[in-house]
């Protein structure tokens, strides 16, 4: 070996330099050249943390501006369920313990919140509500003690006039999963958070959009401890809009006041099985004709949304949705379909005056019995209570509700259906709305029902297992004739068909909501009438209808069906149009109670329907329902409570 | 050659005489070592002065510290370089003696843990780092072991040096601390490939060695915080879970969100708020990424590169063996507790508690790095005489 073989060696450790040199570089190379942006991108969310403030949603007032619906602060611990599913269980234990010293509360309850299956995994569950300041600051300040735990206040919603009006505003909850999904997910286009709130039902609900303002954030810069160091930038939340409702404040009351004070009457039912009380339940809906929106709507019985404004305890929510308890849940208003018994006659009469198979001066004899013509068995029907009616035209007809005189209507117009068509009574029923959703601003509306040859002939064809037969016979349009077999109405569909002879023809989508405005009170959106449809009544049809309608509530002979309930109703100043309707609801069981009407029947400006399961006679217990309401409405009676009248006609 | 003259002052000598020592000082790495150091004091300010201002210190105090050692680094280096490195022969041995004492005290109650290993003796306000000083005993050692003989290194000057160098590192894995054991390693097969290991002696050693960290494994002789630096960096891409896992990910953010040209003095926020542990000693490299972007880093790589070639360098110029392999000692340090540290902050080397040399803060390794780089240009300036 020479001299010179170490410096050689040393050859081989400046290679391993090079190398190991090398490869240095182009790490480096690679973080900060090709890689620089996403690692950026991480320090910073690192650094930041993006705290969103929620926007207090807008109000809801009543046409006048009196609030329904506000905002109120309150503070609020919710518990994020996913950090405590990380944990021991113990561990999770402990901070529940913890918690539940905090804000005073045994720890089952708060336990009992954690369960709540309704809320999704990752949406922060409320524990514990309105908690005095001194708890919000005591959990800020012990946060490492309570992981996943939040105190905050938040703006909630409060009701001034607690349940009044309940079915229409609706309420406002936790977002869930499907709603969630529809707004296009967490920070999707909907801009909605797994702890976001939504309006679940009601105006809250179809007028959301307006409602929940414009969240803000305030964007903090954090140490790795999450110890925030200062405010990087806040960008305030924009307070919802304001809903202004077209329902008037004192309208709504009297309504559901004078429909409660009639149906706790009509509660005498049983469950047939196990004799335990079965609630029934009814409803009103006052329309403004005139402007083509809702006045009042009232269903009974109703709730106070205030059991809303956090989670509902599962057993509450149990109650609202109980048949048993007569479902309280459910807006019969725009859900509830009935059979509209005599109130139908309106529809009844105008075909037939349309078809030409009467003219008001057309005159049956009515003995208080009918025979079915052409017909093999079952034949027989009757006025209510037998009564005979003697010679009956069209006004008379209408104001003693005789069953005979549209039975016989009936059954010539199925007789002659070669030349009318089958169906010219539901054609016309069509037109003044029924069968289809009057598109009043309501997330979930009934269609009702308008029986026909071709739709029960469909059914049988469907499931021949299920029906007798699939042919319609003249016995059926007999029946539909009174507001019978396959029809069922809603009592905004009612409202809205009274409404719409009243004007003498215009058909309107009910509006619920006048206009959207700032707190300020300036009009960002008015809400228009929005026509439905224009419809051509038969030429003369509206004078022999309207004495008839006006008959019912005030001829004493004959003997109006609402006679007695507008007994001394100022009907010179305020004369009201109305019919009384008693429905069968079949299997011997007691008849829904209906009236329909509108006033001044000179000049139409309100339109009423009043529904009342299981309560008997229209004329007993529907009429002065709407009597004390009309009343009221007038400007000329103050409100008297709601008693029964001695009546017996359909 | 030696002046007879009566010392005057070194500008009186270099003027007299132009063949004197001090004329061949290696200006080069004199440069890059004052650029690095410089760099260091800054970077080390940088990392503390948020940290120790929230906690009402001062913050200036860590500066402070650095600066100090720094000035007694390059006292250091001035007395190293005054005397012969030839003489430091005579004294290998006993400074490797000393050091060996150091070791063994250290594992004693007078030694202070921290972090969880044994490493310190606390001297007033300074710390005391054994197995730095054991570093450059051991080089001087192997240094003088091998290049006592001529031609290849023999199976006895070997397995001599074998000792030499598995004695402090057993030692120094008692207390445990990897990362300098794996240094003393890095010494010896720099050292012995440079005198002429055969390569049959250090094929049987490296199956040794396998065989040692093996068994080591096996036998559950690793504490866990050390498999999980080790097994982290195996499993890079999972998710992290564990602290050593969120310390790498926490270090490759900060110098990869650096990029181009980096955030600026004083501006990472990766630095300020806390997020790289360890941030003015093992990590520091963090803050020049993140502060400085790439075109600090590569220019810090690029004065990295400066210091080990112009040591090489020295290995090659210098007038003996001994001086040669005392270079490729300490060359082979400085190349891997550079890789090591450099490698561990950018995800690409297990984490091992290794300071980077010159930048990062401690008094032990400044006085380490000081004392080797003054052994070199001590080489240098006197491969004439």
């Amino acid at each position: 070996m020479t001299a010179d073989s170490p410096r050689l060696r040393l050859g081989i450790i400046a290679v391993v330099a090079l190398s190991l040199f090398a490869a240095l570089f182009a790490r480096l190379w690679f973080l900060q050249v090709l890689t620089a942006g996403e690692h950026e991108l991480a320090a910073q969310a690192n650094q930041q943390r993006v705290v969103p403030l929620p926007a207090p949603r807008g109000r809801i007032l009543d046409r006048d501006g009196e609030i329904l619906v506000a905002n109120r602060a309150s503070n609020v611990v919710t518990v994020d369920r996913s950090t405590l599913g990380q944990m021991d269980d113990g561990e999770a234990d402990d901070v529940i313990e913890r918690l539940a010293g905090v804000v005073d509360k045994p720890p089952f309850m708060l336990q009992d919140r954690l369960v709540d299956q309704r809320l999704g995994p990752f949406t922060p569950v409320p524990v514990a509500e309105d908690v005095a300041e001194e708890v919000l600051i005591e959990l800020r300040e012990r946060q490492d003690e309570f992981p996943g735990v939040t105190a905050e206040q938040s703006a909630v919603r409060t009701y001034p006039h607690a349940s009044l009006a309940a079915h229409v505003l609706g309420y406002v909850g936790a977002i869930n999963t499907d709603e969630l999904a529809a707004a296009g997910g967490v920070e999707g286009s909907g801009g909605y958070r797994l702890s976001s709130r939504i309006g679940k039902e009601g105006i809250e609900r179809t007028f959301e959009e307006d409602l929940r303002g414009v969240e803000g954030e305030v964007v903090l810069e954090v140490t790795a401890l999450g110890v925030p160091i200062r405010e990087l930038s806040r960008r305030e939340p924009v307070q919802g809009r304001d809903v202004v409702l077209s329902i008037d404040l004192d309208a709504q009351r009297v309504a559901e006041e004078a429909l409660a004070e009639g149906m706790v009457q009509t509660q005498r039912h049983r469950d047939p099985e196990t004799g335990e009380p079965v609630i029934f339940g009814g409803s009103t809906v006052v329309l403004d004709v005139k402007e083509g929106s809702v006045t009042a709507m009232a269903s009974w019985p109703t709730f106070d949304p205030t059991s809303f404004v956090y989670q509902i305890a599962p057993q509450q929510f149990a109650d609202l949705t109980d048949p048993a308890r007569g479902t309280p849940f459910v807006n019969r208003a725009v859900l509830g379909q009935y059979a509209p018994g005599s109130t139908w006659k309106l529809v009844t009469a105008l075909a037939g005056l349309e078809t030409g198979l009467i003219t008001p001066e057309t005159t049956i004899f009515d003995p208080g019995t009918y025979t079915i013509p052409d017909c093999g068995r079952g034949c027989g029907r009757q006025n209510a209570g037998r009564a005979a009616y003697g010679e009956v035209a069209l006004r008379k007809a209408l104001t003693v509700s005789s069953d005979t005189y549209f039975y016989d209507l009936g059954a010539r117009a199925w007789q002659q259906r070669e030349r009318l068509g089958e169906t010219p009574i539901q054609d016309m029923a069509g037109l003044l709305g029924f069968g289809e959703r009057t598109g009043v601003a309501l997330p979930t509306e009934a269609a009702g029902r308008l029986a026909s040859p071709a739709l029960r002939a469909e059914a049988y064809e469907a499931n021949p297992d299920l029906f007798a037969t699939g042919d319609w016979f003249i016995g059926d349009n007999v029946n539909i004739a009174i507001g019978q077999g396959d029809i069922a109405v809603t009592p905004i569909q009612l409202a809205n068909a009274y409404a719409t002879f009243a004007t003498g023809g215009t058909r309107y989508q009910p509006n619920l909501a006048l206009r959207v405005q700032d707190q300020d009170g300036t009009v960002i959106r008015e809400i228009q009438p929005r026509v439905d449809e224009r419809v051509d009544l038969p030429a003369g049809a509206r004078g022999p209808i309207l004495d008839g309608l006006v008959g019912a509530t005030q001829s004493e002979d004959p003997r109006g069906t609402a006679y007695n309930a507008f007994r001394d109703f100022p009907h010179d100043l305020y004369p009201v149009a109305g019919k009384t309707g008693t429905a069968q609801t079949g299997g011997g069981r007691v008849d829904d109670a209906l009236f329909a009407a509108f006033a001044p029947a000179g000049d139409p400006r309100y339109s009423i329907s009043v529904v009342m399961e299981r309560a008997g006679f229209g004329s007993t217990w529907a009429a002065p329902v709407a009597r004390t309401i009309l009343g009221s409405l007038s400007g000329l009676e103050e409100p008297e409570a709601v008693a029964p009248v001695p009546g017996s006609s359909a | 050659m030696e002046t007879t003259a009566a010392p005057r002052g070194i500008g009186a000598v270099l003027r007299r005489d132009p063949a004197a020592p001090w004329r061949h000082l290696d200006w080069p790495l004199v440069g890059a070592v004052l650029a690095i150091a410089g760099l260091g004091c800054l970077m080390v300010y940088s990392a503390t002065r948020t940290s120790m201002g929230d906690a009402g210190l001062d913050p200036y105090l860590y500066l402070k510290r650095q600066a100090a050692f720094l000035a007694v680094g390059l006292a250091v280096t001035a007395v190293v370089v005054a005397i012969d490195y030839r003489s430091y022969r005579e004294l290998a041995a006993v400074f490797y003696l000393a050091c060996l004492g150091l070791l063994v005290l250290v594992l004693t109650p007078l030694g202070t843990e921290v972090n969880s290993a044994q490493s310190w003796f606390r001297l007033g306000s300074f710390q005391l780092q054994p197995a730095e000083l054991v570093k450059l005993a051991l080089i001087l050692l192997l240094a003088t072991t091998c290049s006592a003989g001529r031609g290849l290194l023999s199976r006895h000057r070997f397995l001599v040096s074998v000792s030499a160098a598995a004695v402090p590192a057993f030692l120094i894995l008692l207390q445990p601390d990897m990362g300098s054991m794996l240094v003393l390693v890095a010494i010896f097969l720099g050292v012995v490939v440079v005198a002429g290991a055969r390569p049959l002696h250090l094929a049987v050693l490296v199956v040794l060695g396998v065989l040692g960290v093996w068994a080591m494994f096996h036998f559950e002789k690793v504490d866990n915080y050390q498999r999980d630096r080790l097994t982290d960096f195996a499993r890079s891409g999972e998710a992290i879970t564990t602290a050593s896992g969120f310390q790498a990910a926490q270090a490759e953010t900060a110098i990869g969100a650096g990029g181009l040209f980096g955030a600026g003095l004083y501006e990472g926020t990766q630095t300020k708020l806390g997020f790289v542990p360890e941030q003015q000693t093992d990590f520091i490299f963090t803050v020049v990424g993140e502060e400085l972007g790439f075109a600090g880093s590569a220019t810090l790589l690029a004065l990295y590169g400066v210091i080990l070639w112009r040591v090489w360098r020295t290995a090659q110029l210098a007038k003996d063996l001994f001086g040669t392999l005392v270079c490729a000692g300490i060359f082979a340090m400085l190349l891997f507790q550079i890789f090591e540290n450099l490698g561990m902050s950018m995800g690409i080397m297990p984490i091992t508690g290794l300071p980077l040399p010159l930048l990062s803060y401690g008094g032990s390794s400044m006085l380490t790095t000081c004392a080797g780089l003054g052994l070199v240009l001590n080489i240098h300036m006197r491969r004439f005489s």
